[in-house]
């Protein structure tokens, strides 16, 4: 169950966000005048270990994936600081960066897309889609180059016979690894997880999943994984942060956030997994009205208007994100005083032995003999 | 009661059990595809059975044919039905209408869609008209199928809208789509569908553009309004977790097939086909097993172009048996001891 050692996490922090703040101008009228701010991100703080995974949950519009973005400098920040542990500078400020500068430091942060159709570019093979980086950064050229990429797709599983082939000839699955294989390509330290299996198959969706786990532990990297399934990020991250509106609202270890959340909208998402086990239905909390729009957030605490917790200081006082013991951050007034439920385990799905059969000499007879064998689909008792 | 003996290569029809109270009977059902590409064999025999009052689960990835089954239902599909049969029977009366033998844009057809069986979608955002309120675009429904008098018929989209839980229905009829979020508009669509009280609700996917908090709310209101109104549903999702908690009964469907069917408590606690069991197990599930790997299923569903001999499942099957599963098709067959619960497997025969 605990997955804090899983992978050497060494409690050095790589990546620390303080008061990052993203907001998008809105324009208007025939001058285009600024008349207003999306808030995307509102000041959020938070910190990345080596080796470790953060995952950053959120429904759409809370400003998670801004934030990867911004991390990254894919977009500009419009204040505050990314210090990121550089192995070869040492602590930077990507925020204060500029181009030259960032250039350097890029290849040790990469980033993997949702949409595994647009992310890649058409006009490209997959060979010359990998290797880009690689070129770019001038680290290997000809042959080398050839054989990097070559290594690059065998790690995640794709043959390197089809380097040449376009990327419209992969399926979704595939080219998410190709997505991937790109990413690795510089032997990043931190890589950013912009939804990387949300547009998959569930089939499809594990082994891409186990393949970062496996490739985490390879290389120790380090993922901020960016997800709306609660029960994806359950599975892979170490840490979690939850977004509501541009603003963390609380961040915590795995189980202790799943399993005694301290904010009331946490409450609220985990009770709104729908849970694959029919013995166990249960019904959502009412959250009355929709998300607020981060162009005009409500006053106090954003959540106030949906929480039946909420009280006269919630609506006039923001609490701030704080530590209440034990690595849990909480942005709630009443964080300590509230009783919330959290998940209850599923039932694990019961392990079936599936009858083994031999093919008998003619394939309609149903009488064949039944031999029970132990390695059935399932492997762990 | 039921048709097709659990074992035998003959049987055409397959294992299914067949009751006077179900509002729709699909029997081998096929749909193509005919593109400049090649054939496409969505649905290869399809049968299945929604009782009457039951919400019934189709799960499976993309492509192995479940929007296109309800579709095909709906005679809405663009592929051509070259067999079988879709037999369906009224709250009211008593005959059952084979819908295949309509005419897809004839005046039965046109009065069983939307009235008698009605359609949500997954896209709330490209579903409804974007030049028309939504309070028009429902009364329109009401209209065509139910009464001729417009102020009932804006009393009863008013009403339907307040049943779904629309706060203000009044204003709301009177908004257009863009003005409402992607919850409300999901509420619309499914107040749409219900607005004739239809016999058979074909839900495609209505939660998966929505985000965790409101599919909550979307589903509890489904779960709510179906125990109200006795409407029947088919349920068309991927998500294990969706059909655990809203249906009755699930049909898993690989490659234009049903492989196995049963009610939703035998598919998550005995499941049969090595394809159902893989699924289930490849879903990472809250509080299990955290820091393990998940299990998944090896390569990819095949190209569509292609057919492949045999059980479609056998390439990725873990328990696939050479020489059999890759040159015969099971049957569909009861699993034994029991008469709801079918499987199409040759682990099973």
């Amino acid at each position: 169950m605990d997955t804090a050692q899983k992978n050497g996490a060494s409690g050095e922090i790589l990546l620390e966000v303080r008061g990052l703040k993203k907001h998008f101008p809105i324009q208007s009228g025939f001058l285009r005048r600024v008349t207003g701010y999306v808030k995307a991100v509102d000041g959020i703080d938070f910190y990345i270990k080596k080796g470790e995974t953060l995952g950053l949950v959120g429904e759409s519009g809370c400003g998670k994936s801004t934030t990867g973005r911004t991390i990254l400098r894919l977009l500009d920040p419009t204040a505050g600081e990314i210090i990121f542990d550089d192995p070869n500078i040492g602590k930077v400020d990507l925020a204060k960066l500029n181009r030259a500068q960032l250039k350097r430091v890029r290849p040790n942060m990469q980033i993997i897309f949702q949409d595994p159709f647009s992310s890649l570019n058409p006009r490209l093979t997959v060979g010359q889609i990998v290797g880009e980086p690689l070129e770019i950064q001038k680290v290997a050229s000809g042959q080398k180059l050839k054989d990097r990429v070559a290594e690059l797709l065998q790690e995640v599983g794709i043959r390197p016979e089809n380097m040449t082939r376009y990327p419209h000839a992969f399926s979704g699955g595939q080219r998410q690894r190709i997505g991937i294989a790109r990413a690795l390509a510089l032997n990043p330290k931190l890589i950013v997880c912009d939804e990387p299996v949300s547009a998959l198959d569930v089939s499809i969706q594990a082994q891409v999943l186990n393949l970062l786990e496996d490739l985490q532990e390879k290389y120790n990297l380090t993922y901020l994984f960016i997800a709306h399934d609660l029960s994806v990020v359950e599975h892979i991250s170490d840490r979690v942060a939850v977004m509501y509106v541009g603003y963390i609202v609380e961040m915590a270890r795995t189980e202790q956030l799943y399993y005694h959340p301290k904010h009331p909208y946490t409450e609220a998402l985990l009770a709104a997994i729908p849970k694959p086990d029919p013995r166990k239905r249960t019904r959502p909390i009412k959250l009355p009205g929709d998300v607020p729009s981060p162009a005009n957030p409500p006053s106090g605490c954003y959540f106030h208007p949906r929480c039946r917790y909420a009280e006269e200081i919630c609506k006039v006082e923001r609490p701030p994100l704080r530590d209440i013991g034990g690595e849990h951050w909480v942005a709630c007034h009443f964080a300590e005083k509230l009783q919330l439920q959290g998940i209850t385990p599923l039932n694990e799905i019961p392990l079936i032995e599936l009858p083994r059969r031999q093919a008998s000499v003619s394939a309609t007879t149903t009488a064949a003999t039944q031999i029970p064998h132990p390695q059935s689909l399932s492997s762990q008792v | 009661m039921a048709n097709g003996a659990i074992g035998t290569a003959t049987a055409t029809t397959g294992a299914r059990v067949v009751s006077e109270d179900d509002v729709i009977r699909v029997e081998d059902l096929k749909l193509s595809f005919y593109t400049t590409l090649g054939v496409v064999r969505a649905l290869n025999g399809v049968s299945f059975n929604i009782p009457r009052g039951k919400v019934i689960g189709v799960v499976g990835e993309s492509g192995c044919g479940k929007s296109q089954t309800g579709l095909a239902i709906m005679r809405l599909t663009p592929g051509r039905i070259e067999g079988g049969r879709i037999l369906f029977r009224e709250f009211n009366a008593g005959e059952e209408i084979d819908i295949v033998q309509l005419d897809k844009n004839g005046p039965e057809m046109r009065k069983i869609r939307g009235n008698h069986i009605s359609m949500i979608f997954q896209e709330p955002m490209t579903s409804l008209n974007p030049c028309y309120t939504v309070g028009y675009q429902i009364e329109e429904a009401i209209l065509l199928h139910q009464t001729q008098d417009k102020a009932e018929a804006r009393r009863r989209a008013v009403d339907i809208l307040r049943k779904v839980g629309m706060p203000n229905p009044e204003r709301i009829a009177d908004s257009y789509p863009h003005q409402l979020s992607g919850g409300m508009r999901q509420r619309a669509m499914i107040a749409m569908a219900l607005s004739c009280t239809p016999t058979l609700l074909i839900a495609d996917e209505p939660t998966t553009a929505l985000d965790v908090t409101t599919e909550a709310q979307i589903l509890d209101l489904m779960r709510e309004l179906q125990h109200e109104i006795g409407t029947s549903i088919m349920f068309i999702t991927h998500n294990m977790g969706v059909v655990a908690q809203m249906c009755d009964e699930v049909a898993v469907m690989y490659l234009g097939r049903i492989i196995e069917r049963a009610a939703v408590d035998d598919i998550f606690y005995d499941p049969k086909h090595p394809y159902t069991i893989s699924l289930l197990r490849s879903i990472p599930r809250l509080g299990v097993a955290r820091g393990q790997k998940l299990e998944s299923i090896k390569g990819t569903v095949p190209d569509p172009y292609s057919t492949v001999p045999g059980c479609p499942f056998h390439p990725r099957c873990p328990a696939a048996i050479p020489g059999l599963c890759d040159a015969v098709m099971p049957d569909e067959v009861f699993v034994a001891g029991s008469r709801t619960h079918t499987v199409r497997c040759h682990l099973y025969t």
